[in-house]
């Protein structure tokens, strides 16, 4: 008795003293991952580049799609955009290639769509909430009291509110969720951009919008990951292809709560700025700019060197949290200075 | 008669194993579909980083699954900064299982770091180290330096001890018993020693699911036990003899000590080994001079019979020796589930050590722990140990 007693106690702490011993005889696979370091393993690899996404979210598609919404003449000549914004909140998405976090979100995207209208169109959302917690739309913008989101909270499975007012001013601009805890319901997602664009069209340019963003997934009130548009590390593995000498022109919304400030930096290059694209004189031309929250603006710049350029957060702790992508520059195939048309209109 | 015998053998088996069979029949159905409906709250994810070491171009972390449902690890970082890493054997890990997942870096000698890993559902574990030092691989310098570190520490001061036989064997029988019972003061404070040191790896490095305390009281008992057993056994044998005894005690005393030293060998390599203390000059002098009464203690006992020097010296290197071997050990394969349960039977044996002299001072003394002597030499051997203590 004794001796089995003995013989079980010495099996169960050998097994613990010896965790695993794998087969060293296994073949060794060679990887290299997104920071450029070669990792020789007979186990399995852990990299965003090599991790299996099911992507719920594609940040190629969402870079270069701008809603306009169903457009209608009003009586008075004005156009009528109108567009149809679902909220929810029990979603659960691979926000980082293995890694699945609750998000809130409006259309069912992270960040929801980008809502874009002329300078004086009349934008109606017809909001319904489908989630189980009370959610609006606040648009920073011009438009009276009652169309700001704030106080007229929408309830929950299914309530509707309609905001409707006109697009103002010219710029770009974030809209977001305003119940609270606020902090709360931004950092799970509820955000998007809204750009309106003035009258006389902007010049033609390859456009694109970057949201930076950021996860708290482990809900200590500091990011776990960063990102432009979502998911960390992407644009690094899959490189926004762009051609030499033509205007590349990027709607850049900082929504990343818990930090203070974010930045963009570009490799390369530098871009004239237009803070909230207000204004049609650049205040500065630059390759760094800092944002503090919900800050935006418009960068404008061409390349002239065909190659691979980085662009990143210089606050360089988000950047290695996935704040990071390159652009691919091309030889121009025209070589000529035209630009993709922005802006389909309806 | 035989018949019925059989029949109430057969009864007396089916008693004891029906109510096992209930146990098992609750566990089936608990973990049936019928479960579910017990399943309220949440069960989190619980991942405990091992160990961390520090190889050429890249940092080694041992982790293991210390929740109550499977996890995935799916990232790792180096001082919250997101690093490619490999996972072996794979990213999946059930309850206690362990993986080894390799972060290459560039790390830098004596800074600290802090390694984090994160699951599926984006909760991060992290462990930090004060200061990165190369991983000690055996090389045949090292085995050096830690048998040179035993030696020092076990084998030495335990002899250093033991050339207190000859006083103690011109004594009078009055302070010949104060003098054992000095022996039991030293012992019950090492038993206590090690006890606390077990409780602090537990605290610092052992996940909360294997229950540290109860582990470390589990194995206390259980050695205490084993060897009380089988130390009478041996000195029952011995009693045919009148010199036999004190060697029969005096080797039941040195195997204790040795068990105990064992464990405190691995207490110092596991240091070494870690990076968490540079081994100093100051520090060995001051394990010396505390395992100096080890070899007191096993001594005492042995004064009572024939000069043996031969013996005597065995005794020493049983009671010293074990801390190379632990020094080894702790130094080139440490885990801090082995090292609390050798230190727990280190423990476990220094008090059956106790108790045994203590049943021999009973036997000399009849007022036992009323007479002063006894009294005086518990205090004295505690209060020597506890000023040596604060050397270590």
């Amino acid at each position: 008795m004794i001796i089995i007693l003995v013989i079980a106690v010495m099996v169960s702490i050998s097994y613990f003293i010896f965790p695993s011993i794998s087969d060293a005889e296994l073949e060794q696979k060679i990887f290299v991952t997104h920071s450029g370091a070669i990792v020789k393993t007979t186990g399995e690899i852990l990299d965003p580049i090599y991790s299996v996404q099911t992507v719920d979210f594609d940040p190629d598609k969402f870079l270069r799609e701008f809603n306009y919404g169903r457009v209608s003449m009003l009586e008075d000549g004005r156009t009528l955009r109108e567009f149809t914004i679902i909220a929810e909140d029990d979603k659960t998405m691979e926000i980082s290639p293995g890694i699945f976090y609750n998000v809130w979100t409006f259309n069912g995207t992270v960040p929801g769509p980008t809502i874009r209208a002329t300078e004086g169109d009349i934008v109606r959302i017809k909001f319904i909430n489908n989630g189980n917690k009370q959610h609006t739309m606040h648009f920073h913008g011009i438009h009276v009291a009652e169309m700001d989101g704030v106080f007229e909270l929408v309830g929950p499975g299914g309530g509707q509110f309609t905001y409707e007012f006109e697009a103002g001013p010219v710029g770009v601009h974030p809209y977001h969720c305003h119940v609270m805890p606020l902090e709360e319901h931004i950092a799970h997602g509820l955000y998007g951009v809204f750009i309106v664009d003035p009258k006389e069209k902007r010049s033609p340019a390859d456009e694109m919008v970057m949201v930076l963003n950021g996860f708290d997934t482990d809900f200590d009130t500091e990011n776990n990951f960063y990102a432009a548009n979502s998911i960390p590390f992407y644009y690094e593995h899959h490189p926004i292809q762009i051609n030499t000498n033509q205007l590349i022109r990027v709607y850049v919304v900082n929504m990343v709560e818990f930090d203070p400030i974010n930045n963009f930096h570009l490799h390369g290059n530098l871009y004239y700025y237009y803070p909230t694209g207000t204004n049609t004189v650049p205040s500065t031309y630059t390759d760094m700019i800092t944002l503090s929250q919900t800050e935006r603006g418009i960068m404008e710049f061409q390349y002239t060197y065909p190659g691979k350029y980085l662009f990143h957060a210089h606050k360089v702790e988000f950047s290695e949290k996935g704040w990071v992508g390159i652009f691919l520059v091309k030889e121009n195939p025209a070589n000529s200075l035209q630009g993709v048309e922005y802006g389909t209109w309806e | 008669m035989e018949l019925g015998s059989k029949t109430s053998k057969g009864k007396l088996v089916a008693s004891g194993v029906i109510p096992f069979a209930f146990v098992i029949l609750l566990i089936v159905y608990l973990f049936g579909s019928s479960g579910d409906l017990l399943d309220v709250g949440v069960s989190l994810p619980e991942v405990t980083i091992e160990k961390i070491d520090f190889v050429a171009g890249e940092i080694q972390a041992t982790v293991r699954n210390t929740g109550h449902i499977p996890v995935e690890v799916v990232m790792a970082d180096v001082n919250d900064r997101i690093q490619p890493a490999a996972i072996e054997p794979d990213r999946f890990l059930n309850r206690f299982e362990t993986a080894l997942v390799r972060i290459p870096f560039e790390w830098n000698e004596s800074e600290p770091y802090t390694i984090g890993i994160t699951t599926e559902d984006g909760t991060r574990f992290e462990k930090e180290i004060k200061a990165a030092t190369q991983a000690l691989k055996p090389s045949g310098e090292l085995v050096g330096y830690f048998a040179i570190i035993g030696t020092y520490v076990g084998i030495i001061p335990v002899m250093i001890g033991l050339l207190w036989l000859p006083f103690i064997k011109r004594i009078s029988k009055a302070k010949y018993n104060f003098f054992l019972a000095i022996t039991v003061g030293l012992l019950l404070f090492l038993g206590i020693d090690a006890i606390e040191e077990a409780t602090e790896v537990s605290a610092k490095f052992l996940a909360g699911s294997f229950n540290g305390i109860l582990l470390i009281a589990t194995v206390v008992i259980l050695s205490f036990l084993g060897l009380y057993y089988s130390g009478n056994k041996l000195v029952k044998r011995a009693d045919a003899s009148p010199y036999a005894k004190p060697v029969a005690l005096g080797l039941m005393i040195a195997i204790g000590i040795g068990l105990h030293n064992f464990g405190e060998g691995l207490a110092i390599g596991a240091a070494v080994g870690l990076g968490e203390v540079a081994f100093s000059t100051f520090l060995l002098v001051g394990f010396a001079l505390h395992n100096t009464s080890e070899g007191f203690a096993i001594a005492a006992p042995m004064a009572k019979g024939k000069p043996m020097i031969g013996k005597l010296v065995g005794m020493g290197l049983i009671a010293g020796s074990p801390a190379i071997f632990g020094a080894w050990i702790g130094g080139f394969a440490y885990s801090p589930f082995t090292s609390i349960v050798f230190l727990s039977i280190g423990s476990g044996a220094i008090f059956q050590v106790a108790v045994a002299i203590l049943g021999w001072i009973r036997k000399e003394d009849d007022k036992f722990l009323a007479s002063a002597s006894v009294v005086a030499g518990i205090a004295a051997g505690m209060l020597i140990m506890y000023i040596t203590s604060i050397l270590v």
